[in-house]
């Protein structure tokens, strides 16, 4: 099969499921909420080192916010409820609260819930006070530049983390323009996120290694200059292998955003320098959610 | 479905008692049924259809066609659906209500909403003294739940409120939000003398200010409170009745009190309209 002149090649993806949760973040400019927002979603690449994978799904009108600000939604993704659990009260209060004239909500409604202001509250040391307001708790906490609003909890759900694709370009630079552009696209189909800088993974990893201490490694059958050296997945003339990993709220939203990221990648061409479009998968023995290449593109 | 429709036939002389007429009360009962509930009418226990017609069928849209303020505990523990007063209504609308929706075309008595703990009550008219209050020796009074009245209220709105939020559009009278644990109440029009005094936490928000505020209050200047933007915006969401609420901002002068006892509620002034 082949789009564009750009050979898509005969494998699958292999996702996991994961818990996730979307909180809203509002603020006196959309600058702030962004900057809110970019440093909840500083250092949360991956669940392998920091616990959690994060990023903005998109920016809200002030109509659309429970407060009537502007905002960002950010969606955040872990392995289980208990580290989700750790890291959104955690990331918001030290991200959020501390972010001037911000106020923080939940942005999915479900029975299943994590802690946000249940925790946080107690940084008003006496002073919070608890508001019902429209069936949902918020807790307003004193702090320097007014008040710190915050939801008390936010809803969590079933999602699914590790949808990705691999654009097998001539160089590095050929490779990421083909990437940024298909990141675009990603970030038109909501409920999912690409959690690594720039939505583009630089250093793919495969599971385990030679050291018996880490869980993760290079993915050497994608690296370049190992060509040679091992047995290579990769042709002569590629010369730079990318990542983009997507993380969603279910399969037909991971569908969507692979077979967008993917034809923008392939408009590209092989005159532009990108050859070939693979998935990582560990032979469909770790996670339940396949995502054929073929399938997903006819 | 059409709804299921009481009409008084004649002026009531005494006080009637109709906390059985609830949709849950009434579910699965047939119209015989129905006519034949057992109701209080002064100091004598009578069937329902000599004082009241009855058709339609839909026991979780009730309409009660008529009324008078002599109708007592309309809607007492209702848990859904909703019932809909065309006239005025008595006292303890809504008592122990937990979910569901009250509507009064006309005017209201006094003790709406005591003890309700979900639900909504809304009166197009006005209310007499202690909306949402507990009684004598109950020690709460509305413990969640939404009240809205249009026109103007008595003294003592929300006295001891739990939680929960009194919203009343004409005037309040004294002693507004008197003792109140927590919840929020918030006045658009004047507000009587003394409003908060005893409070112990809650909110209670004045669009205009007050003739006499206790001394035990004290000023916290005037700020822009993001609680105010969130609630007006979640309120004005809530339906077209309370899209008022898009007319106000965040700016209020922020008293704290009653530092007679505890000091942690607050009473803000609201400064300008959007």
């Amino acid at each position: 099969m082949k789009i564009n002149g750009v050979q898509i090649d005969d494998t699958f993806a292999e996702a996991f499921p994961m818990k996730a949760t979307r909180i809203i973040i509002t603020a006196m400019t959309l600058k702030w909420a962004y900057r809110a927002a970019n440093a909840i979603r500083g250092f949360a690449s991956s669940v392998i080192a920091c616990g959690i994978e994060a990023d903005i799904e998109r920016e809200l009108k002030p109509s659309e916010t429970p407060d009537g600000r502007p905002g960002i939604s950010v969606m955040i993704f872990a392995m289980s409820m208990k580290d989700l659990e750790k890291h959104v009260a955690t990331r918001v209060g030290q991200s959020v609260m501390t972010t001037a004239t911000t106020a923080c909500y939940s942005g999915l409604d479900s029975e299943q819930k994590v802690s946000m202001g249940k925790s946080l509250r107690f940084f008003g040391d006496g002073f919070q006070i608890s508001k019902v307001i429209n069936k949902r708790r918020f807790w307003r906490i004193p702090v320097m530049h007014g008040e710190f609003i915050v939801e008390e909890t936010a809803g969590v759900t079933k999602a699914i983390g590790g949808g990705n694709f691999l654009v097998l370009a001539k160089t590095a630079r050929h490779g990421l323009a083909a990437c940024e552009k298909a990141v675009e696209e990603i970030q038109k189909v909501p409920g999912v996120i690409t959690a690594f800088p720039g939505g583009v993974v630089g250093s793919g990893s495969k599971v385990g290694s030679k050291y018996n201490f880490l869980t993760a490694s290079t993915n050497e059958a994608y690296c370049p200059t190992l060509k040679g050296q091992v047995k290579s997945e990769l042709t002569d003339e590629i010369g730079s292998v990318l990542e983009i990993v997507i993380d969603g709220l279910d399969e037909a939203s991971i569908n969507e955003a692979m077979r967008l990221g993917i034809k923008a990648a392939c408009s590209f061409g092989p005159a532009k320098g990108v050859c070939r479009i693979s998935a990582g998968n560990y032979g469909g023995n770790l996670g339940p959610h396949l995502f054929h290449l073929r399938k997903l593109l006819k | 479905m059409s709804a299921l429709v009481f009409t008084l036939k004649n002026e009531a002389k005494f006080t009637l008692n109709v906390a059985s007429l609830t949709p849950e009360n009434l579910e699965g009962k047939t119209l015989a049924k129905i006519k034949k509930i057992k109701i209080i009418y002064g100091n004598e226990t009578v069937n329902l259809d000599t004082l009241f017609t009855v058709k339609g069928s839909n026991s979780s849209d009730i309409v009660i066609e008529n009324s008078t303020d002599k109708l007592i505990n309309v809607g007492q523990g209702m848990n859904k659906g909703s019932i809909t007063i065309k006239g005025d209504v008595g006292d303890f609308l809504g008592q122990g209500m937990k979910n569901g929706t009250l509507t009064v075309v006309g005017n209201a008595g006094s003790w709406i909403g005591n003890a309700m703990t979900g639900g909504r009550i809304d009166i197009n008219g006005n209310a007499r003294d202690y909306v949402g209050a507990g009684l004598p020796g109950d020690s709460f009074g509305m413990s969640n739940g939404l009240i809205n009245i249009k026109g103007n209220a008595g003294d003592r709105v929300g006295d001891r409120m739990r939680r929960g939020i009194i919203i009343i559009q004409g005037k309040s009278g004294s002693y507004c939000g008197s003792r109140i644990h927590a919840g929020t109440i918030i006045v658009l029009d004047k507000v009587g003398k003394l409003p908060g005094e005893g409070m112990r936490r809650g909110t209670i928000i004045l669009a205009k200010k007050p003739a006499h505020l206790s001394a035990t209050f004290k000023s916290c200047g005037n700020l822009k409170m993001q609680f105010l933007r969130l609630l007006f915006t979640q309120l004005a969401s809530i339906d077209n009745d309370l899209s008022l609420f898009n007319k106000y901002g965040p700016e209020a002068h922020r008293f704290s009190g009653d530092l007679a006892r505890n000091g942690k509620g607050e009473i803000l002034i609201l400064q300008h309209y959007k």
